[in-house]
């Protein structure tokens, strides 16, 4: 299993390396080569470091190991087809993660970035009516028992491809660079990251690259029902480059419109999901 | 934190994923403990393994502390 | 309720009042216990400002009084948050959630600056407000079927309670979480104390996470 975790990150960095390449490329940059986003983590890891003066240093410290142990608890759960809500539950922690690493550093970048990430948390909480759709098309929130459920009715892609955008608008959101990404936006420098450098910037890549793998698989197995490991693999690099070209295509949105955005795909889902509950 | 001792924690973290993995692949653990252990370990091995290998050996250059 | 989160690892019984841990309940309870010792053992970091326009900028100090105030108040909240994780009955978890509420707004308005005070007032309105929904819910839950418990009505014994009662859950918790309405306010984030501010934020995410899973369980 550990090997699995091992593998995962580094597949997750891997797939962000190719996300900036297909961004270059669009942009008509030559980009970093793919692997770049494994060298940085090792190049962060291998750096100096130290706790900045102004900063909480338990917290500092600490908000670190829990961004990678929640990952590591969203693997094991798409593993073993636990609860999607654990599973749903750990996207929006990982908002209260990256605010408590912007506001552990004491620096107004890293607070105007964990502000921007409760923000876009609060947007994406409705997104959550997309868990009441799956209940209600599938009668069970057990990964395990949707999975089931597809291999009997075909992807639940096509049952609910409502639910399905809801999700794909969360990885997207999920993504760097990308439309939704005002946590990380440059006007705040690196956002909730800038004072977390060397292996503390290490361990969030590590998360990031988790996190990646996890957001990827958990979708396709939710939506696309159990597949051979190499399809998986596969359809995993193309959602990733069709979330690429999303984001190379929209420009950032200013952190209120961003939110605009959200809310309203999560209100009109709420209404479809409320609608589709009267039906059925 | 010293060097010996971030290594001796990534050390204890990896055993423990380790055999905690061997113990519920042979039933010996159950798998619920397995899975805490590696969600402990896994992040604590991973910070003091890079702490280990980033820490100093006390011979380096004073840092440039610009103009 | 066992498609929903997870099938329950233990139960344990206080008379009638039921706790019960899942997956889910497990994972939610655990992080609160994580955030509760964070904000326990780290101390408040020293924020710093930038003047605006200019390239001056200032620390932050928060004095000693203060910051014993806003721990105690994030441990209650941790408290009232893990309460509100595990319990199997209605009536619980609302107390628990409107108790997160109290906690929050305790931590907030603890810091003496006129912007977080305002914020804080305002936000004690709307968590004041909040409780008429969720204790209504509640008690249109007992009073159309009989009992509070959750797991006497997620297992159709009781029959489900009525959609009313989940709309109104689902408003109580949206104006004790502070994260709807308050989390754009600047005002919030103003005040210095990371471990403290986070818990204010995290309580409101995982009240909300577990108002999923009642609502979807009742």
């Amino acid at each position: 299993m550990i090997g699995e975790l091992i593998g995962a990150t580094i597949f997750g960095l891997l797939l962000l390396g190719i996300h900036r390449k297909v961004i270059a490329r669009i942009q008509g940059r030559p980009g970093p080569p793919i692997w770049q986003e494994i060298l940085h983590t090792l190049k962060f890891s291998f750096k100096v470091s130290w706790v900045p003066r102004t900063a909480s240093r338990v917290l500092f410290v600490g908000i670190v190991l829990v961004a990678i142990a929640i990952w590591v608890v969203a693997y094991l759960v798409v593993r073993e087809g636990g609860s999607l809500l654990i599973l749903f539950g750990i996207y929006m922690l990982h908002k209260i993660v990256e605010h408590g690493f912007g506001l552990s550093s004491g620096s107004p970048y890293g607070k105007f970035g964990g502000v921007r990430s409760v923000i876009s948390a609060a947007s994406e909480i409705p997104l959550f009516v997309s868990v009441a759709g799956i209940v209600l098309v599938t009668g069970s929130l057990l990964i395990s028992d949707i999975t089931a459920w597809q291999a009997v009715h075909g992807p639940l892609l096509l049952a609910l491809p409502l639910a399905a955008f809801a999700m794909y608008l969360v990885l997207l959101s999920k993504m760097p660079w990308g439309p939704f990404s005002i946590v990380e936006s440059k006007e705040i420098v690196s956002g909730y990251k800038t004072e977390h450098f060397g292996i503390w910037r290490a361990g969030l890549e590590v998360c990031n690259g988790l996190k990646t793998s996890v957001l990827l698989y958990s979708f396709i197995v939710v939506f696309l029902g159990p597949l051979p490991l190499l399809w998986v693999l596969a359809l995993m690099l193309g959602i990733q480059v069709s979330l690429s070209f999303a984001c190379a295509l929209t420009p950032m949105l200013a952190p209120f419109d961003s939110v605009t955005v959200q809310s309203l795909v999560a209100g009109g889902l709420l209404l479809y999901f409320l609608a589709l509950g009267v039906i059925l | 934190m010293e060097k010996t001792t971030a290594l001796g924690i990534a050390v204890l973290c990896g055993a423990a994923m380790l055999l905690s993995a061997a113990g519920a692949a042979a039933g010996a653990v159950p798998p619920i403990l397995a899975a805490a252990v590696l969600v402990l370990a896994f992040p604590a091995g991973t910070i003091a393994l890079f702490v280990w290998w980033s820490a100093g050996e006390g011979e380096e250059d004073i840092p440039f502390l610009g103009y | 309720m066992n498609s929903i989160g997870g099938p329950p690892l233990f139960f344990l019984e206080f008379g009638d009042i039921m706790i019960y841990f899942s997956p889910y309940t497990v994972a939610l309870f655990l992080l609160a216990l994580v955030f509760t010792v964070l904000a326990i053992v780290s101390r408040p970091e020293n924020q710093v400002e930038i003047l605006f326009g200019t390239d001056a900028y200032y620390g932050k100090e928060i004095d000693v009084p203060e910051m014993r105030f806003r721990r105690f108040m994030s441990i209650a909240c941790g408290l009232a948050c893990m309460g509100a994780m595990v319990t199997g009955d209605l009536f619980d978890f609302t107390l628990f959630v409107s108790l997160v509420g109290i906690c929050n707004v305790g931590i907030v308005a603890a810091v003496k600056t006129k912007h977080v005070q305002n914020a804080a007032f305002q936000y004690g309105i709307v968590a004041l407000t909040a409780t008429v929904p969720l204790f209504g819910g509640a008690a249109i839950a007992a009073a159309t079927t009989g009992t509070l418990s959750m797991i006497a009505l997620g297992s159709g014994l009781a029959g489900p309670a009525p959609f009313i009662t989940r709309a109104a859950l689902v408003l109580g918790v949206m104006g004790e979480g502070m994260a709807p309405f308050y989390a754009a306010k600047a005002e919030m984030f103003r005040a210095p104390g990371a471990p403290y501010v986070i818990m204010c934020s995290f309580s409101s995410l995982l009240i909300f996470l577990r108002v999923v899973e009642v609502v979807l369980t009742i």
